[in-house]
């Protein structure tokens, strides 16, 4: 399934090497997960943000994560569970949050690696596995 | 027979050292009145309040513990780890703060503060024993909110009490709270005057099974 990148909003395919690397327009390496049937949606999603808004919404991701999170890692923000429509708005799917087996957020390392957000908060101190 | 039992437990436990302090969590959607109701608690008990409140919703954005809290009634006694969690909303909008007359930025700060409280309340979730549910009882009950968090409670096996607080207002509707609950235990409170706390800590024996 696709990823589109936070910052610029170009889209990425599956498996793309970009989500590893960075993307391959502006080196961000956050990203929007995209489900195909969500497709549409995810090409407006990030139109009408400023290059400023973008930057704050990164900013903000990653103080919501958590600062233990490695900045130079890829992070892929699964839409499902928190949307953000720009800075500072939020919203939150709290059925699927308070799932705990449906990740909030993928983070990938190596290109197979997955994490849910909750369960990652509890793990932080004894570090991401490896 | 049942009193020797409970002395051989009490002197077990006090040689091996207490079981794991129970936790009581409040949680619920903002503004519904859990802080207020931890700092009655606290003051109450302990002398000492617990957080700070206003009428700006998401107040609260980071989970709050008071640990050894004792409270006593009748004669009993019931021991508790105090979680005052932030609020649990759907949505989160920085324009909402600035209409109560905060700055952009610092709105922006707090939703994005609110955000991650709502992510860490529902994290501690799973450390609950038990979990007082606090809803404004001005407001309407039947909410995605208050609906999930009961609902996740049940599911959980996490023994819950609806408390519906601010009573005092001429405009709360307890038997609305009734009806949207009729399994649950609820009590209806003014945390900010102490009204009817009493049965609020009879309520917390019972839950405790006490």
């Amino acid at each position: 399934m696709p990823h589109q990148c936070v910052k610029c909003g170009t889209l990425h395919g599956d498996a793309s090497s970009a989500i590893l690397k960075g993307c391959t327009k502006c080196g961000a390496k956050l990203f929007f997960f995209v489900r195909d049937d969500d497709l549409a949606r995810a090409k407006e999603r990030t139109f009408d943000l400023t290059r400023k808004e973008k930057d704050q919404i990164e900013k903000d991701v990653y103080d919501i994560i958590g600062n233990e999170i490695d900045k130079e890692l890829p992070v892929v923000l699964d839409f499902e569970s928190i949307s953000i429509l720009g800075p500072g708005k939020y919203e939150l799917d709290l059925v699927n949050l308070f799932q705990k087996k449906q990740p909030l957020i993928y983070k990938l390392e190596d290109g197979k690696y997955m994490v849910d957000l909750i369960e990652t908060f509890k793990k932080f101190g004894d570090k991401i596995k490896k | 027979m049942i009193n020797v039992l409970k002395s051989f437990k009490n002197f077990f436990s006090k040689m091996f050292g207490k079981k794991k302090k129970v936790k009581l969590g409040l949680y619920g959607p903002p503004n519904g009145g859990k802080t207020t109701l931890a700092n009655k608690v606290c003051l109450d008990w302990l002398g000492e309040e617990m957080g700070s409140v206003s009428n700006v919703a998401h107040e609260t954005r980071e989970v709050h513990i008071k640990e050894q809290v004792v409270i006593k009634s009748k004669g009993k006694e019931l021991s508790f780890n105090l979680v005052d969690t932030p609020g649990i909303a759907t949505k989160i909008d920085y324009e909402d703060f600035m209409k109560v007359g905060m700055k952009e930025k610092e709105a922006k700060e707090r939703a994005k503060e609110a955000t991650k409280g709502v992510i860490d309340a529902i994290k501690w979730l799973d450390d609950m024993d038990t979990v007082v549910v606090v809803l404004d009882a001005t407001k309407d009950p039947y909410s995605q909110v208050n609906v999930t968090i009961i609902g996740n409670l049940e599911a959980r096996k996490i023994p819950v009490l609806i408390v519906a607080n601010k009573v005092d207002l001429k405009k709360s509707n307890m038997k609305k709270i009734q009806a949207a609950f009729p399994q649950y235990e609820v009590i209806g409170i003014s945390a900010k005057f102490g009204k009817n706390i009493e049965a609020f800590y009879e309520a917390l024996f019972k839950l405790a099974g006490q």
